[in-house]
């Protein structure tokens, strides 16, 4: 089921996800600050006047970064690095690096000794996000952020600016998730790839263009007739992602050339992004706070022994997935660590899936292909 | 009804021609740089040789890594399926298969009908392939249809410690160098490559009637080796190396 050019409304989406570094050199009227995982409190970055930029790896062959990490880091922690030596990121005023796996930790360290931006934050989380005194530590930790921001841009963040901020991501959450819940419901409404551009275009660009283009797309899928939509849905296996960064527009294209959609996704770079909505109506850091409490945890924050897969679980029945795809970086301990348990979750429920344990820089697929249409051709 | 498989491995082109649900005949030719031009040699002499015309053929379904650059197949499937397939129709009842082939290591369960239920496949890597062993017999210096058949002679297998291809190489060497027995380096050779085949056999609960496919099958020591880690007796077959063109050929008509 090969579609034809993306809609035109996806342009945009489509050229930021293209080069991003070319994007983040384009935005002269404000200080860009890189974040590196879903975890970064972006509200806060955007309320001080900054543009936060998710930042990937641009795939580029490594080689400054092997001084500094081995190769057992994963390709995204190792890209980004190398990004910044070779000067690829000097667009950037600086970077957070929220407290999450190892491998970050020891980046962000590389980060601040190298010394290049004048920008630099540690927002240190709290391991559980969702007990009494971890909602009152993040919350600490969110204002101590606000305060270094405020430091750097000269500045006092207002409540209002901060509560506009929260507006405007919660605008792009709740779009990106209706667009999402409009793939799920007709697969074949928009492709695989249009996904990951979407929601990789909405972690680069200017956040209030990317409120105002999801709009349209949202304008524009609600104007398609569902019922050709429909038509062309037949045959489809669907399929959810899970795991943390998944920048590989070419696995999305794998699936759909084998005739399975993705409808949904446990993914840092995917739903732990955008799912859950800020309570506008209470003071923003104690409402920021409370999303990240309640929000699914990735493998490196701790919220219940089963809490993941249980979520999964549910995920997959209520979105009546075919099947779950495990797209784990190679080398990323917490998800390995967390994959059996997961799976065997997901067999006790009788729902397949596959693992494929991926560089993301890595471009022979030959090998991709066969499981993934073996896995389809199973499910 | 003649139906036909043709099933482009990295070393080696296969091709399989059925009839009415019986196995007519089988082909090989090393597949080269073109996977393309080697897929129409294999077919064209396997119809020579057995005197059948291409437009007796109804259907031809084409696998293997190369399977999309069969330009006349009507259909391509994977080699894990098609695998699946060949070894259910050459062996009755048969409920997994151990593939190693040229560059991919495979285990398949099946279920009753031949369907695929899980598999495992190896990295991109060569350990427990046989590139593995073919790099192996050039250091050893022995011809690669001959080193299993030198391994059952050995009496204290060495132990290759280096999973990587490259590093397990300069083990073997130094081995050499130390005037191992080359019946036990043989044979640590095969069991280090049969372990990594095991433990996917293991991931997925590999359990008898199993079949070997593929290449490496006709390696005596390879299939010992593994024999041994496993448990339990692996079976294979006439045309091991041919499984999966066979099962490309049954899947053909059966859609």
């Amino acid at each position: 089921m090969k579609e034809l050019a993306p809609m035109k409304e996806l342009m945009p989406f489509y050229q930021a996800v293209d080069n991003p570094a070319a994007l983040g050199r384009s935005i002269t009227h404000k200080k860009v600050i890189g974040t590196l995982c879903s975890y970064a409190p972006e509200e806060l970055i955007y309320a001080a006047g900054f543009h936060p930029m998710r930042l990937f790896a641009s795939k580029k062959e490594i080689h400054l970064a092997h001084n500094h990490l081995q190769t057992y880091c994963c390709s995204v922690v190792r890209g980004v690095l190398e990004d910044s030596l070779s000067g690829h990121l000097d667009f950037l005023h600086g970077a957070v690096f929220p407290h999450t796996c190892d491998s970050m930790q020891r980046l962000s360290d590389i980060w601040r000794l190298k010394g290049r931006y004048p920008f630099f934050a540690d927002v240190i989380l709290p391991a559980k996000m969702n007990t009494p005194s971890a909602n009152a530590y993040m919350a600490a930790v969110l204002t101590r952020f606000k305060t270094d921001l405020e430091a750097d841009a000269g500045i006092t963040i207002t409540q209002q600016a901060l509560a506009d901020a929260v507006h405007l991501y919660n605008r792009i959450r709740s779009t990106l998730s209706s667009i999402y819940a409009h793939k799920s419901k007709y697969p074949a409404s928009l492709t695989n790839r249009d996904i990951h551009a979407l929601v990789k275009g909405s972690m680069l660009m200017d956040r209030q263009q990317a409120a105002d283009l999801l709009d349209k797309v949202v304008r524009r899928l609600a104007s398609a007739d569902p019922a050709a939509d429909h038509a062309r849905t037949w045959g489809t296996k669907r399929l959810i992602l899970s795991g943390s960064v998944c920048d590989m527009p070419a696995l999305y294209d794998l699936f759909q050339d084998t005739g399975a959609a993705v409808v949904g996704d446990d993914l840092c770079t995917g739903s732990r992004w955008f799912e859950g909505l800020t309570d506008e109506d209470d003071e923003p850091i104690a409402a920021i706070t409370r999303r990240y409490a309640r929000r699914m945890v990735c493998p490196a924050k701790h919220q219940g022994l089963h809490t993941r897969a249980a979520h999964l679980v549910e995920k997959a029945q209520s979105l009546k997935a075919d099947g779950v795809v495990f797209v784990l970086l190679k080398f990323c301990d917490p998800h390995a660590f967390d994959y059996p348990y997961i799976k065997a979750f997901l067999d006790d429920a009788g729902i397949r899936s596959l693992v494929l344990e991926l560089d993301d820089s890595q471009d022979s697929l030959g090998q991709l292909a066969t499981r993934i249409e073996t896995f389809i051709h199973m499910i | 009804m003649i139906y036909a498989g043709i099933d482009i491995g990295s070393i080696t082109a296969k091709a399989a021609l059925i009839e009415d649900n019986r196995l007519l005949a089988t082909h090989t030719v090393f597949t080269g740089y073109n996977p393309a031009a080697a897929g129409r040699q294999v077919f064209d002499e396997l119809l020579m040789q057995t005197g059948i015309s291409a437009g007796a053929v109804k259907k031809v379904v084409a696998t293997g890594y190369g399977r999309a650059s069969v330009e006349f197949a009507h259909k391509t499937l994977t080699e894990i399926i098609c695998h699946g397939a060949g070894a259910h129709f050459l062996n009755t009842g048969v409920r997994g298969v151990i593939d190693v082939g040229g560059q991919d290591s495979k285990a398949i369960l099946l279920d009753a009908q031949g369907h695929v239920e899980n598999f495992a496949m190896n990295d991109k890597c060569a350990a427990g392939t046989g590139r593995f062993l073919e790099v192996m017999a050039q250091a050893l210096q022995i011809p690669l249809d001959q080193m299993g058949e030198i391994s059952l002679g050995a009496e204290n297998p060495v132990k290759i410690s280096s999973i990587c291809t490259v590093f397990a190489e300069s083990e073997v060497i130094s081995m050499i160098a130390r005037q191992k027995d080359r019946r036990d380096i043989a044979a640590g050779i095969h069991r280090s490559a049969a372990l990594r085949v095991a433990s996917l056999a293991g991931k997925i609960h590999l359990a008898p009637p199993v079949v070997m496919t593929g290449g490496v099958a006709k390696n005596k020591g390879m299939l010992q080796a593994l024999e041994d880690y496993l448990g339990y007796g692996i079976k294979v077959g006439a045309v091991p190396q041919e499984n999966g063109a066979v099962g490309a050929a049954v899947l053909a008509a059966g859609t």
